[in-house]
């Protein structure tokens, strides 16, 4: 494992207005394994959670209780082993925005213990892999969201560890850019890089981790494999607007081919294993019982139907 | 290790200087406009009138002050540092946490000394005469006056990470630190109890101490005390500063 952790929590307190103290559980008992060359994800809403649990496990933030192990070693006891051996690119970037980003990188590399030679000939690797040779030499501030958060990957991976910490690495970026990054994503995983990324966005842990955890309120709601996780809710999803949605509700879930079946603000969720199948029964039932559809549509399960089913909420609402 | 990374932070910093080398200049404006303006209606005050004499008492104030407010102010750019996500990649890395403020904290003291040689060049052509080991040690004055400053300044804006709220306190600390030191005019020429409270202001004794080293004056009592003060409120704000640093995460 390269990331193991047990039980782990993180509780701030926040002060508020006269002097009273506030405590905000930020992280409420979290339990992680993550195999090495894996792309490990953790998806949730804002204020999930997620960020302070990256924060923990890459030594940023002391846990309030619980343990974890990144790469072999304490994050609390045995912090500075820890540093040695992982890349984090956090939310903000880092990347100091009045230098050129050749800067950042060359200190990165030094502060690592490489000499003068040996950091800006790996500055000059990371940059030829990044496509970031052109704009080295240009302040920071100059540059697209996108070229930004290419040199802030870049520096992560200076000391080539064998896990990199992103978080949120796509947030704000065009979809141009955050399909780029999915790609230097997945050759990171080609080189056999562990990665955990946190992301707020669906599509991008369905598209690019192994495996992930939801997390919805500092804990753990799921954990699997995207494919393993909507399977578990039911291969496809029949979204309905319709008139008497309580007494369709009724209706659809007495059905034996449909596993479950959600109402929220006039729209019904019904999930079934066999859409194509599943939908002509579906209409013939309803139009049995006179309730008129306004609406109808047949799409594959998503992350969010996973989300939806143990919140009760989808993520969009969510986020 | 310690060593190599202040030098690497110095470095990084002294580049970034370099790249914009105009700034310091508009923060030794100020003292030169006092020099060149103000020190001379000050002629009447001094017994004969001499502009010598006017210059040895002035320019430590001058120079003090180039201290105080250029390195009150060295913490802002730290501020943004702490939102832009530089100071938590840092504190993550295998950096040596206190080279991150040490390599600041140099690297300022190096731009105040610069300035410092300026303002007594200026100084010198309107008449200045001050002996070699003297100027030596007004200038390491300087120093610890700036390095106390600046890593208050650390401290301050690791603390209250709010540009607004960090100029409110500078102000706040800096007029009265300034008015109470006899800045412009001796504080001996004030009433009692204005003498009285100086004796608790740090920065009076560094700006009588540069009077007498000005005054070619080695064996002021000032001296001694002036160095002793700033040597023992430096190594308290730095590390407070560099304890503020590890309290970053909450």
């Amino acid at each position: 494992m390269i990331i193991e952790a047990r039980d782990l929590r993180k509780t701030f307190v926040v002060k508020r207005r006269r002097g009273k103290r506030e405590e905000v559980e930020a992280v409420r008992g979290i339990d992680l394994e993550v195999e090495p060359g894996e792309v490990f994800a953790v998806l949730g809403p804002n204020g999930a959670g997620k960020t302070t649990t990256v924060r923990m496990l890459a030594t940023f933030t002391a846990p309030t209780s619980g343990t974890a192990r990144v790469a072999g070693f304490d994050v609390a006891k045995e912090a500075a082993k820890v540093r040695e051996n992982i890349g984090y690119v956090s939310q903000a970037g880092g990347i100091d925005e009045i230098a050129p980003g050749i800067e950042s990188l060359l200190l990165a590399a030094r502060l690592s213990g490489m000499s003068r030679k040996q950091a800006q000939a790996r500055a000059d690797e990371l940059l030829t892999a990044f496509s970031l040779t052109e704009i080295a030499n240009r302040p920071a501030k100059t540059l697209s969201g996108g070229q930004k958060r290419r040199f802030a990957i870049a520096v992560g991976l200076v000391t080539a560890p064998p896990l990199i910490f992103l978080d949120e690495p796509t947030t704000g970026l065009d979809p141009q850019n955050r399909a780029n990054l999915w790609d230097e994503v997945r050759k990171l995983r080609e080189q056999g890089t562990s990665v955990l990324l946190t992301t707020h966005y669906l599509d991008e842990a369905d598209a690019l981790c192994d495996r992930l955890v939801i997390v919805d309120q500092g804990k753990i709601v799921a954990e699997g494999t995207p494919e393993g996780l909507k399977k578990e809710v039911a291969g496809d999803v029949v979204t309905l607007r319709l008139e008497g949605t309580a007494a369709a509700r009724d209706l659809l879930a007495s059905q034996p081919y449909i596993k479950e079946v959600h109402a929220e603000d006039g729209i019904l969720r019904a999930y079934l294993d066999d859409g194509e199948h599943g939908l002509p029964h579906m209409l013939r039932t309803l139009e049995e019982h006179s309730l008129g559809i306004q609406s109808i549509s047949l799409d594959r399960a998503t992350l969010d139907d996973v989300f939806l089913k143990h919140t009760g909420r989808s993520l969009r609402d969510a986020a | 290790m310690m060593v190599r990374h202040t030098m690497l932070f110095l470095g990084y910093e002294l580049r970034s200087l370099l790249r914009n080398p105009v700034w310091p200049l508009f923060g030794i404006m100020q003292p030169v406009l006092y020099l060149v303006f103000f020190a001379p209606l000050l002629r009447s005050t001094v017994p004969g009138g001499d502009m010598t004499d006017v210059l040895a008492m002035f320019t430590p104030g001058s120079m003090m002050m180039i201290a105080l407010f250029g390195s009150m102010f060295a913490g802002f750019g730290l501020i943004n540092e702490t939102r832009n996500g530089v100071l938590e990649r840092l504190a993550v890395s295998q950096a040596w946490r206190p080279a991150i403020i040490l390599g600041r904290l140099l690297k300022d003291v190096i731009v105040l000394i610069l300035q410092a040689i300026l303002v007594i060049g200026i100084a010198a052509l309107m008449g200045l005469r001050i002996g070699v080991p003297e100027m030596v040690l007004v200038l390491l004055l300087m120093a610890a006056t700036g390095l106390f400053a600046a890593s208050l300044s650390y401290g301050l804006a690791l603390t209250l990470r709010d540009e607004n709220g960090m100029s409110q306190v500078v102000q706040f600390f800096a007029m009265p630190l300034t008015l109470i030191a006899g800045l412009f005019l001796p504080i001996s020429l004030g009433p009692q109890w204005l003498q009285t409270i100086a004796k608790f202001n740090p920065l009076y004794y560094a700006v009588e101490a540069g009077r007498s080293l000005f005054r070619g004056d080695l064996s002021a009592s000032t001296i001694p005390i002036a160095f002793g003060l700033f040597v023992v409120l430096t190594a308290l704000t730095l590390t407070w500063s560099v304890r503020s640093l590890g309290k970053l995460a909450g």
